[in-house]
């Protein structure tokens, strides 16, 4: 662990009223890292965590399988096809949603401006926070070893006077490790940078920022925001001002979820009732258990099936009452089924979720209070 | 830059040149129109987003003093659409200011530089044909309809023009789709065509240039062309634009050729049928059930919020009867295109695309995919 540049940026931020303090928490390849905790015969080893069949994706790799090239998204085949020895690992969200839960009561102990993006990242906003600390710095190391007592995993930090910053810092010195950039550096640190690391910058638009001789961030700077909005339209706006090290975007907390569901896509194209039926069962008891984690009541049940030529249908039913209970959540979910058998064509994906949830504005609730929508399908070009 | 022109002309030019200007700019010379005093007696009005651009001359009433500035195109526009019918109007730019004067009005707008104004570089425009503006027109109002809006599929977000042999007849062909309904256009080439590039022309392109060719009769565009730019001339007006950089997915394969279930109606009948049993339909899904049977098509629609309609309407069908389900709105944009008083359904199942046109000889086609209800 060090700190690049070497300073605290408690110093300086605290000279300006202004300045906000934004920590980018990611813990350290996180499903295959908790796999490894939990199996000590994992640990030193290339873990994938997902599904070996022909049609799974890698949802996360160790650090020995990234070695290789394993990442994340990457179908499960490429995986294995360049790190042979990969062992593959099947996914226990219930577990990595608990240790999620964990490092987020930890992240409230400082603040209650968190903005998850997923179960393991989160931005905070520490400019006011609990326990007085006053140091961004200080708080994101007090963060990180209460995470390795509490879960016995490991966190990186990014610490910055805003997200864009903090999010590149907090990849700076992965695995475990911090890395904070004041506001007097941050400039100097986003010009350093190879554009391939702003966020939104893929292969595509990296191939042609590098025919337009952009490599680092110094050289988007070096261009005017005229110039980045004729070559990049409206994201010309956006780069100008990344380049610059500026990003006002808030750190917002507790997003209200509208609904809860969950999807499986299928090995093989699924075809008869029995077969769908099965699949159903099998859907609706994952997502029911996480009807009951999140005590949600919702009165729209809605499925969703993806068929063999890729065309997605989803088709709703709306109680004017919440949903009772596990077996009228499942009843529901296979009389929209029923509607659709004979399948005329294969089934890939199917899912269910429970929206028009307590809670939520009725208004936005009203989305969902339709009937068996009709479907405008769409032109196979 | 000191010039007077008339309130009228003043007014005709910047309604062209302020549209192309976007409400929102986050650089401020975007919007501004630049305006060039000529020593020739002329007043050059241009505006710009950066993909498209507009120039348009018009005689000054007296060039005291050739030069040019920028100003906000918006404002511009305002003051002269409130000045009072028949004033002239005095454009005196001096010391980062324009003088704006007609009666007893006295406007003072600030400025930006001329040469802060960016231009579109044309490059070279090899193809160059022309089209008589009311062929264009039609060409637009048949196609518009169905660009899509959507912006992940961005290379839909425009008209496609390429050109191509029919049976040994050399058209020039011009189709619009947004994934649900296809619109397209087939037209003689014009000499000049030949050999040009296939290309998208962008949605706002296409709106301006229709507003411009409302105002032209019969006289004909001058179109030149290359892979990345268009430009259209239309006597004191040109329009300039950049192409949309992508791919237009190969359409053709999407119009039916074997559909064998005719049916022949009245179009104004058909839309006024749809449009009334529409009333009932969800502001969603637009959904309408179409029922056929001999000589005999029963529109229903079914909601479960706002009721039930149904309405009978005869044609002429002799195949088989069954039922298939359209987007209203859909198919009341491609019936209001058709102008004859005849206009084919070919349809083959309810999950089918159904090709609509006037008759086999029609310039324009249109294919549309059914909803499922």
């Amino acid at each position: 662990m060090f700190h690049a540049y070497g300073a605290a940026m408690s110093d300086e931020a605290e000279s300006d009223a202004l300045q906000r303090k934004i920590i980018h928490i990611d813990m350290d390849a996180f499903f295959a890292s908790v796999e490894q905790r939990d199996h000590p015969e994992l640990r030193g080893k290339p873990v994938a965590v997902g599904g070996s069949s022909k049609r799974g994706v890698v949802a996360a790799a160790s650090y020995e399988a990234r070695k290789f090239g394993v990442k994340s998204a990457m179908p499960s085949v490429t995986a294995q096809r360049r790190c042979p020895d990969l062992i593959f690992v099947k996914h226990r969200f219930e577990v990595y949603r608990e240790v999620s839960r964990q490092i987020r009561e930890i992240f409230a102990e400082h603040t209650d401006l968190i903005e998850p993006l997923s179960l393991d990242e989160a931005y905070l906003d520490v400019t006011d926070d609990k326990q007085d600390i006053g140091s961004a710095t200080l708080i994101a190391e007090a963060i990180r070893a209460r995470i390795r007592e509490v879960t016995r995993l490991t966190a990186s930090a990014g610490v910055s006077y805003n997200k864009f910053i903090a999010k590149i810092a907090s990849d700076q010195n992965k695995p475990d490790g911090i890395c904070v950039i004041p506001p007097r550096h941050g400039p100097a640190f986003v010009a350093s940078l190879p554009v391939r690391r702003f966020h939104g910058v893929g292969p595509r638009t990296g191939e042609k920022m590098a025919r337009l001789g952009i490599e680092t961030g110094a050289d988007l700077a070096g261009k005017n925001e005229q110039w980045l909005c004729e070559k990049f339209g409206s994201w010309g706006g956006y780069l100008y001002l990344a380049a610059r090290g500026i990003d006002h975007r808030e750190v917002k907390p507790n997003r209200i979820r509208k609904s809860i569901g969950g999807e499986r896509t299928y090995g093989e194209d699924k075809w008869t009732e029995a077969e769908l039926r099965e699949a159903l069962d099998a859907v609706v008891d994952i997502v029911w258990e996480r009807i009951e984690k999140n005590e949600a009541r919702g009165r729209t049940v809605t499925l969703k099936m993806k068929f063999a030529d890729f065309v997605q249908i989803t088709r709703a039913r709306s109680l004017d009452r919440w949903v009772k209970d596990k077996r009228e959540f499942s009843e529901i979910g296979h009389v929209l089924l029923g509607d659709q058998i004979p399948v005329e064509k294969g089934v890939r994906l199917m899912g269910i979720t429970l929206s028009a949830l307590e809670g939520v504005d009725d208004e936005e609730g009203e989305d969902e209070v339709e009937e068996t929508t009709p479907v405008q399908p769409a032109f196979e070009f | 830059m000191k010039a007077t022109i008339e309130r009228a002309t003043l007014l005709k030019s910047l309604s062209h040149v302020q549209s192309v200007v976007e409400r929102r700019n986050t650089i401020p010379i975007l919007s501004n129109v630049l305006i060039e005093a000529g020593e020739d007696g002329s007043l050059r009005f241009m505006a710009t987003d950066l993909d498209l651009q507009i120039v348009e001359t018009m005689s000054a009433s007296a060039v005291e003093t050739a030069g040019s500035i920028t100003v906000s195109a918006h404002t511009l526009f305002e003051i002269a659409r409130k000045l009072p019918e028949g004033s002239e109007v005095l454009l005196d730019a001096a010391d980062g200011k324009m003088l704006v004067k007609a009666g007893r009005s006295r406007f003072s707008l600030p400025t930006l530089p001329r040469d802060d104004f960016p231009m579109i570089a044309e490059g070279d425009l090899p193809t160059s044909f022309e089209l008589p503006a009311a062929e264009l027109v039609n060409l637009i109002e048949k196609t518009r309809f169905a660009i899509s809006t959507e912006e992940t599929r961005y290379y839909l977000n425009g008209i496609f023009l390429h050109v191509a042999d029919d049976d040994d007849r050399a058209v020039l062909k011009a189709a619009a789709t947004d994934g649900h309904r296809l619109a397209r256009v087939t037209l003689d080439r014009p000499d000049g065509a030949d050999g040009m590039p296939d290309v998208i022309v962008p949605r706002k392109c296409v709106a301006e240039l229709h507003k411009l060719l409302g105002e032209r009769g019969d006289k004909n565009v001058l179109i030149d062309l290359s892979a990345s730019k268009i430009r259209f001339t239309m006597g004191s007006a040109i329009l300039t634009s950049k192409l949309i950089d992508g791919t237009f997915p190969d359409y053709s394969r999407v119009i039916p050729t074997g559909n064998d279930k005719l049916l022949k109606i009245d179009p104004k009948a058909l839309q006024a049928s749809v449009d009334r049993v529409a009333t009932i339909a969800s502001e969603k899904t637009r959904a309408v059930k179409m029922a056929l049977d001999t000589d005999k098509i029963t529109l229903s629609v079914t909601s479960p919020e706002n009721g039930t309609a149904a309405e009978e309407v005869s044609g002429d069908y002799k195949s088989d009867g069954f039922e298939i389900g359209f987007n209203a709105r859909y198919l009341l944009d491609i019936l209001a295109e058709v102008a004859s008083d005849s206009v084919e359904l070919h349809l083959a199942d309810a999950s089918a695309p159904t090709l609509i046109r006037e008759n086999e000889k029609s310039e324009a086609l249109y294919v549309l995919m059914p909803m499922r209800v």
